[in-house]
């Protein structure tokens, strides 16, 4: 009982947490590299509600000194440190997409599962195998 | 195959579990989120709210440690994304270029964004150089002005968007925000004495966390519609 009352006292914690363990699973069970990205931003976007929510007070202002506002105000610094976050998250992603686009030019799919294979004829540089057939 | 990816799945599985056991027992052991005693509201973040709004030179607190706490964190957190392009724009670059068409729109929805664009860039624009008094700041308005540039591409394909201005062009706006925070960082300098330093006169800060604010979003913006461009295979910029 006393856990029970614990774990509803955290569960915006134990969401982020749940969340973040999706986004783990998509990543490492998904063999669609787009679906792997997916993956990734699901658990980024588990960390930075998990890091917002610690700087969050019950019945808060959100940090700005301003008529009208009066305190306790919500904690500044995780917002800034999530506002870093999102930028590096956004930077991985787009890159991480680009990367794709030259993988699907490169071997004409973007599933794992056949990439692999065209791996073991690299050796014949020419070979139709590496051309990727449905571009 | 299909086996393989069983085990796969079962590995992966038995790995979460035991990832996630470690990981609700650590969160159950924080202090209850919204609590005002919790330490994320100690010592450092207490200060940054005890004397953030006159120390710092802006009412949005958040705005104060980005400019000025830490403002070291954000030009680190701006090179980053102009970096990002940078590496974006050379992957694509070497790939070869379909420069695929748009997909044609209904004239409704393509006459209802060509008419909201101009909106959405006043938006960008309020919300930049509000972000010392309000909610907003330069990434969050860089990121209004982005998704305008590609709201815009999508409709009228990226060809119009990117062939406002010249790829050196774009290159330098994209360059924005970095070049504004190294010369406020050497402004600083001078003025103060630390690099990054903001002076302690009211309007001069205010007006030079705004220039800050102007170069973040531009860049920004640039930046998200240079990536954009990278990823839909544009030939210019």
């Amino acid at each position: 009982m006393n856990v029970l009352a614990t774990a509803l006292g955290h569960v915006d914690y134990l969401v982020a947490v749940a969340l973040f363990l999706i986004g783990a699973w998509i990543l490492v069970t998904s063999g669609n590299l787009v679906k792997k990205v997916i993956g990734l931003n699901v658990m980024e976007t588990s960390v930075f509600a998990f890091i917002v929510t610690t700087g969050m007070i019950d019945g808060g202002a959100p940090p700005l000194v301003v008529e009208g506002m009066e305190g306790p105000y919500a904690s500044p610094l995780p917002h800034a440190l999530v506002l870093t976050g999102i930028v590096v998250a956004v930077s991985i992603t787009s890159l991480a997409l680009v990367l794709i686009l030259r993988v699907k030019s490169q071997f004409g799919t973007i599933e794992l599962d056949e990439i692999v294979p065209t791996d073991e004829v690299r050796g014949a540089e020419d070979s139709d195998a590496i051309g990727g057939n449905d571009d | 195959m299909n086996a393989r990816r069983r085990t796969a799945r079962i590995l992966a599985f038995a790995l979460l579990a035991a990832l996630a056991g470690p990981l609700i027992h650590g969160v159950l052991q924080l202090p209850a989120p919204g609590s005002a005693d919790a330490p994320a509201h100690a010592n450092v973040s207490a200060n940054y709210v005890e004397r953030g709004a006159e120390s710092g030179g802006a009412e949005n607190l958040v705005t104060g440690v980005l400019l000025n706490f830490r403002a070291l964190d954000t030009f680190g957190e701006v090179i980053v994304i102009f970096t990002a392009w940078l590496a974006a724009a050379a992957v694509a670059g070497t790939g070869s270029r379909s420069g695929r068409r748009a997909i044609p729109v209904s004239p409704v929805v393509d006459y209802v964004i060509r008419a909201l664009g101009p909106f959405i860039a006043v938006f960008a624009f309020f919300v930049i150089v509000n972000g010392h008094v309000l909610p907003g700041g330069g990434f969050q308005g860089g990121v209004v002005l982005g998704a305008m540039l590609i709201l815009l591409s999508l409709v009228l394909g990226p060809a119009p968007v990117a062939g406002a201005f010249s790829a050196r062009h774009w290159a330098w706006l994209r360059a924005t925000g970095v070049l504004v925070f190294a010369a406020t960082a050497v402004i600083g300098l001078v003025l103060t004495g630390h690099l990054f330093g903001l002076p302690s006169e009211p309007g001069l800060r205010k007006s030079l966390m705004i220039v800050l604010e102007l170069g973040i979003g531009v860049g920004g913006g640039a930046v998200l519609a240079g990536l954009f461009f990278a990823i839909s295979g544009t030939d210019r910029a």
